[in-house]
């Protein structure tokens, strides 16, 4: 029972760092001017434009795929596979599932092999490319360390030693009800769990920003109108 | 004071905020988590192996049994899913066991509260012996 306290004050308190760590990180994105009118051309001209242009570039990675591909691979693979990932744990966060979690699950099941390949790809160019290595720092190494041995403690508790997933389940949605349950303590699932909270923790202070930060580039979202409407940005003059 | 005033309003938005928030964050309290209601054997106070030991690992046993029986030719009794079925019941309104169809069937349970397909009772029967219990398949 301590064990269940002990990660249930830890969820918690990582939650709140989470939410309340990148809510400040938005209102600061959301602040900061645009001084300049710079959408990268051939630009949509249109709002409606720069949607189809976004969403692009959340599915599909569209500037990646024209940058690099062998990134865009790892990458794209990687982050598909994740949100695969992500929505099949949605089961642990909802009673009754939702019909397309329930539908997914076997799917998702494969994704996790998908997501740690994606991941050993995007690693091994971090030690294979010269120009990739110089400018990768630690930080960049124990993301993904983290986010592969994430991968990895969750295939452990799939394919090595299973652990009662009704009790974790009913864990997980006693933290939502405030109504603590027992945490199962298998040593996987304390792995899995304790490198999620980490990963809870950091993610307001790091790379990930990315997230977020992808809705505030300029250069994406800004529509290619510099003639027919006047750019301002607070400062300048009206 | 006027300055003051003016704050305090200010300061109601997000007031009535944390007052909504705690009084949803009650009202889940009170409504208390969902669980399973794992039914109980019908006879024994024992399974074949452990109960933790089947919460976590009943599937591999059972996949073990069917490799062993179908691919080796031994058929044992400890570990097939008929036997599961001897003490797993759960019985209906009519008081005859229900299939997997039910929700309420045992299997069913825990794989609906965890989102896991059961594909055994595509051939397999979810029921014990039709002659034994006395209903139909």
């Amino acid at each position: 029972m301590t064990l269940s306290v002990v990660f249930a004050l830890l969820f918690y308190s990582a939650t709140i760092l989470l939410v309340v760590g990148v809510g400040r990180k938005i209102v600061i994105y959301a602040r900061t001017p645009a001084p300049l009118k710079i959408p990268t051309t051939p630009a949509p001209t249109t709002r409606r434009g720069v949607v189809w242009r976004m969403t692009k570039e959340i599915t599909v990675f569209q500037s990646l795929f024209k940058s690099d591909k062998w990134v865009w691979l790892f990458g794209w693979v990687f982050h598909a596979a994740l949100a695969l990932v992500l929505l099949r744990h949605l089961r642990y966060f909802q009673e009754p599932v939702w019909t397309v979690v329930a539908l997914i699950q076997p799917f998702g099941k494969y994704a996790a092999f998908a997501m740690i390949f994606g991941l050993a790809g995007l690693w091994a160019r971090r030690f294979l490319v010269d120009r990739v290595r110089y400018i990768s720092t630690l930080s960049d190494h124990l993301m993904l360390a983290l986010i592969i041995a994430i991968g990895l403690s969750g295939l452990g508790i799939k394919y090595i030693a299973h652990t009662d997933i009704i009790a974790l389940k009913a864990y997980m949605m006693g933290l939502m009800y405030f109504d603590l349950q027992p945490l199962p303590d298998d040593g996987f699932v304390l792995v899995h769990l304790s490198l999620v909270i980490t990963l809870m923790v950091i993610f307001p202070i790091s790379k990930l920003l990315h997230v977020p930060g992808l809705f505030f580039m300029p250069t994406r979202t800004q529509v290619d109108n510099p003639r027919e409407v006047r750019h301002t940005a607070g400062w300048t003059a009206k | 004071m006027k300055d003051k005033r003016m704050t305090r309003q200010q300061h109601w938005p997000v007031a009535s905020a944390i007052a909504v928030v705690f009084a949803l964050f009650s009202w889940v309290a009170v409504a208390g988590v969902p669980l399973p209601d794992i039914p109980l054997a019908v006879k024994g106070d024992q399974c074949v192996e452990d109960t933790d030991f089947m919460r976590r690992n009943h599937m591999d046993v059972m996949l073990h049994q069917r490799d062993e029986t179908v691919h080796e030719g031994i058929r044992t009794k400890r570990h097939s899913l008929k036997g599961c079925f001897t003490c797993h019941i759960v019985k209906g309104a009519d008081n005859q066991p229900v299939t997997i169809k039910d929700p309420k069937h045992f299997c069913r349970v825990c794989h609906d509260y965890a989102a896991v397909n059961v594909d055994c009772f595509q051939c397999h029967t979810s029921i014990p012996d039709a002659k034994k219990s006395g209903g139909k398949l």
